[in-house]
């Protein structure tokens, strides 16, 4: 069954996504892919009547993080008068999560407190073994080297191993729970399930608390030794770590100020927060040990109704770390070009998707056709774009380190462009095959990139031949996909001109610059294509506009998506920047163009428009975010609720890029330019 | 159990099938007005139901074939002319092949559906087929039925030593699952329960495993609410792997954890 987080913490070895209410949906150690332990893991109270689980509908429930923090706090109100508070905190050190239950009722209450597992270590069901440690009150789970621990304080004073799904029904844990007593099971193999009971007597008004830990390790004895430090420590202490690691790891972040929104209520506030948010989730995507991401923590690992996020794609892991540069994260470019050095394919290019630590995913994208050129090319771009901010020694060292890389991928971009545009391929969403504008865009951006690469590394010769390959891709896919309608053409599909408009032909402009609105024509074109998506692609949802991806999407519903709608306001953010700030100008006619029209502009008030545009996207994503500020990857157009995958690593580099374009506008506009 | 549903067994061009639904006053001899005034006006009944809505006023829901040039608007009109009549609804079935009255349906206090048995059959196949631990799940599954029965008719009625057999077997004559004849001592928990026309075994086809855990989950369900007391119900026996009926064995669970027979699947399995 799907079910999709609203939260996200952890440190570098875990990673734990819940629901609303506090309910474990994600426990991945070591790595952000691999391997997810558990099923179901949440707590429930026996009212001396009967169960209630805390996430049964029953409840009501306000959950958020704790400010600049990766600290989640979980409030649920049941109709009863019984009221759960949750702390939930990822130890920055260890991979043990700290889950601290505060329970009040109104009434008196003589029941039970039960938290219940239901573990697949190893991500599997099968072969695991559970027991219960009387004497130092541990309950273990195990399969390999992959042990799961849940250590409590108060010690638990009942518990029960059981099989989770089994003809002998009564020993499974969730089951035992119902009558209010554990049977004290200590053992069991298989498929199972566990559950710890204390005794939950209240007074009216009464509070009672349980700390709960959750730990992770590759051996027993580590698992113990774990469980039994933190256990010294009191809360309050690992709470102040965690609240400061998370805190300092922030403050190292490019100060934003975007001053000059006082007409737009809190906005101001809600970007801050949104920007820190981005930054404190990308954290969690990445694997500290190789530098990749996961697109985003995995929901549908059995591929039921998409091919899975918890994996990492160049595509989306290029955009991450750019943008993490510059929020003044740098060290993930390095860390993740590593990366690609290890992972390039035999031929120069880039696989589909892979595992976090390198090894190719599963994929639909195995053969030249179906490969996805554009993973290629947007490699090579952002390899150039961190070059060019590097100085010193540094820049030589991380040429010298990727040039062998560079070589091979645009030499496999050339092979694969003889006639000027790609040979048949897979597009970037992963639908369609065959001949794209944003594909040709990124194969330009790819081949610019490494042309100016090999120029600093002494190889004219090769500059000259990539580059001029480059220019080629940029006339031959103006020649071919431009249409007289406003708007480049979503690509060949099926032999035919396909004139569907997608949002990524933006592509063009946003992030590979093959158009320049420094070139009169080139402009308008830009201007077209943000008139045109924004025209034909809009969908009305949540008091405002999101953007689908193109024309009769049907990929869940054909929602509009937080990527395509921050897409379009980054690219009105860049192309406000872009025009010239002082002086006004007329537009040139675009002749060349049968759709040509001579417009009078004032680029004041063209700024202006393209801001307040922008701003009415950027404020339509944050509308689509979840309760605690996580990016999703769409919004359902018929609820305004966030939708798929959550949170999705390529909506949180958006938001950090447009957050930090307006916050240049801003300082522009106020004069402050630093 | 199942109010106002009305199967039909086959399709006449000429006539229509016309459900009434009559608020009459309960006065004696007054059902047998209405009823008289059917038969007078030719209106074949198919189906009566009777329900005592209150002291005063009874429901009779009656199915009708009617031939095919009566106006049933007018009809009803001429119905509710009756002195014992208050209220008169009616409806027609189109098609003739299955009608209700009320819609949804109520089994057991709850809301409940018709399927032909292959219907649920295709799903518990499926499961068998393609998901591990199938068995396990539809016992489980069938757990939940059979607590929600029991809980049910103690919630109607003193369910106690000398009905609880009883009324389970009514239930399952009753939906078309099978015949049932139950040993059970009370005292023990133990015994055994035949099956006979398992909805389940009988539409399965061959199998070599017996393919009735989902109803050895429903008795095991329904006597754990009855006795208070984990009770364990196994088949030892199925129709469908060529026996003349199916047979589910009942016994106390284990109590105080889990035995290790149970873990290495030893005798008791």
């Amino acid at each position: 069954m799907i079910k999709q987080p609203n939260v996200i913490l952890g440190n570098d070895e875990l990673l734990v996504t819940m629901g609303k209410k506090g309910d474990i949906i994600g426990f991945f150690y070591p790595r952000r892919d691999h391997a997810q332990h558990v099923e179901e893991s949440l707590a429930c109270i026996h009212t001396g009547e009967r169960l209630l689980w805390t996430n049964d509908n029953e409840w009501n429930g306000i959950q958020n993080y704790v400010e600049d923090t990766n600290i989640v706090s979980t409030k649920l109100y049941h109709d009863s008068g019984i009221r759960i508070s949750i702390l939930d905190l990822v130890h920055p050190d260890v991979p043990v999560l700290i889950r601290r239950f505060k329970i009040q009722s109104q009434k008196k209450l003589s029941g039970k407190f039960f938290y219940y597992s239901n573990f697949n270590v190893g991500e599997t069901s099968k072969k695991n073994s559970g027991f219960c440690d009387i004497d130092t009150h541990l309950l273990v789970q195990y399969w390999q080297n992959y042990h799961i621990g849940i250590y409590s304080q108060p010690e638990f004073t009942e518990w029960q191993i059981g099989k989770a799904m089994d003809t002998i029904w009564w020993t499974n844990s969730k089951y035992d729970m119902e009558d209010g007593k554990l049977q004290r099971n200590k053992e069991d193999i298989g498929n199972i399930n566990n559950a710890a009971g204390w005794d939950l007597d209240l007074e009216a008004d009464g509070a009672n608390e349980f700390v709960i830990l959750i730990g992770a390790a590759s051996s027993r004895r580590l698992l113990y030794k774990r469980m039994q430090e933190l256990s010294k420590l009191p809360l309050e202490y690992i709470f102040e770590k965690t609240r400061e690691h998370w805190v300092m790891w922030l403050s190292r972040k490019q100060v934003i100020k975007i001053p000059g929104l006082e007409e737009y209520d809190n906005l101001r506030q809600e970007l801050f927060n949104a920007y820190n948010r981005a930054l404190l989730m990308l954290y969690l995507l990445n694997d500290r040990e190789y530098g990749s991401f996961v697109a985003a923590p995995e929901f549908d690992s059995n591929f039921e109704k998409c091919g899975g996020y918890g994996f990492c794609w160049n595509r989306d892991a290029a955009e991450i770390v750019l943008a993490l540069k510059h929020s003044g994260y740098p060290e993930y470019c390095d860390m993740f070009f590593k990366w690609c050095i290890q992972t390039q394919l035999s031929d120069g290019s880039w696989f589909q998707r892979y595992w976090l630590n390198g090894d190719i995913a599963p994929s639909w994208g195995n053969f030249e056709y179906s490969t996805q050129i554009d993973e290629t090319g947007s490699t090579l771009y952002a390899m150039d774009v961190y070059y060019r901010i590097l100085e010193g020694l540094k820049k030589a060292e991380f040429l010298e380190e990727v040039w062998v890389s560079v070589l091979r991928a645009a030499e496999y971009l050339m092979k694969r462009t003889k006639s000027g545009i790609h040979e048949s391929c897979m597009d970037l969403w992963e639908t369609y095959y065959g001949i794209f504008t944003y594909t040709n865009a990124s194969i330009y951006a790819g081949l610019m990139g490494a042309s100016h690469l090999a120029e600093e590394n002494g190889e004219a010769g090769m500059a000259r031949r990539w580059k001029k390959r480059a220019e080629f891709i940029k006339q031959a896919t103006i020649d071919r996909f431009w249409l007289q309608e406003g708007y480049f053409a979503k690509g060949v599909i099926n032999e035919k001109l396909d004139k569907t408009i997608d949002a990524s032909i933006l592509g063009t402009y946003v992030p590979f610059g093959m158009l320049s609105p420094k070139d009169p024509i080139e402009k308008d074109m830009i201007q077209f294509m943000i008139d045109n998506i924004q025209k034909k692609l809009s969908v009305p949802v949540n008091r405002g506009y999101g953007i689908k991806r193109y024309e009769n999407d049907s990929y869940i519903n054909g929602n509009p998506w937080i990527v395509t709608t921050l897409w379009l306001s980054e690219a009105m953010f860049a192309f406000a920047l872009d025009l010239p700030y002082e002086k006004a100008s007329f537009a040139p006619t675009l002749s060349t163009h049968e759709n040509s029209y001579e417009k009078e502009e004032n680029p004041e008030e063209e700024v202006k428009t393209l801001t307040n545009e922008g701003i009415k996207c950027l404020k339509w994503a944050l509308a689509g975010a979840t309760s605690t500020g996580l990016l999703p990857e769409q919004v359902d157009q018929s609820t305004g609720n966030p939708a798929w995958a959550i949170p999705l690593g390529w909506s949180g580099s958006l938001i950090l890029n447009n957050i930090l374009l307006l916050d240049k506008i801003c300082r522009r506009k106020a004069g402050n330019s630093e | 159990m199942v109010r106002d549903l009305f199967t039909f067994a086959g399709f006449n061009e000429n006539s229509q099938i016309v459900w009434f639904k009559i608020i009459y006053s309960k006065e004696p001899g007054s059902l047998s007005l209405i009823t008289d005034f059917l038969e007078k006006k030719n209106a074949f009944i198919m189906f009566g139901h009777l329900d005592n809505i209150t002291q005063k006023t009874g429901e009779y829901s009656v199915f009708t074939e009617l031939n095919k040039d009566v106006d049933p608007e007018d009809f009803a009109l001429k119905i509710k002319e009756l002195e014992v009549v208050n209220e008169v609804e009616y409806g027609i079935s189109e098609y003739g092949m299955v009608y209700s009255v009320d819609f949804p349906l109520n089994v057991i206090g709850v809301r409940g559906v018709m399927a032909r048995a292959l219907t649920i059959v295709d799903i518990i196949k499926t499961l068998n087929q393609s998901a591990p631990h199938a068995e396990g799940l539809l016992t489980i599954s069938g757990l939940k039925g059979g607590t929600h029965a029991a809980k049910y008719f103690k919630s109607i009625l003193d369910l106690n030593d000398s009905n609880f057999a009883n009324m389970l077997a009514e239930l399952f004559k009753g939906v078309g699952w099978g015949i049932l004849e139950i040993e059970c001592d009370p005292r023990t928990y133990e015994g055994r329960i035949i099956v006979k026309d398992s909805f389940i075994a009988d539409v399965y086809g061959e199998s070599d495993q017996p393919v009735c855990a989902f109803m050895s989950g429903y008795f095991a369900g329904y006597l754990t609410e009855y006795f208070g007391k984990n009770i364990s119900v196994r088949e030892v026996s199925c129709k469908a792997t060529g026996k003349e009926f199916c047979e589910h064995i009942i016994s106390p669970a284990p109590s105080g954890g889990t035995s290790q027979e149970y873990q290495l699947r030893g005798e008791m399995r």
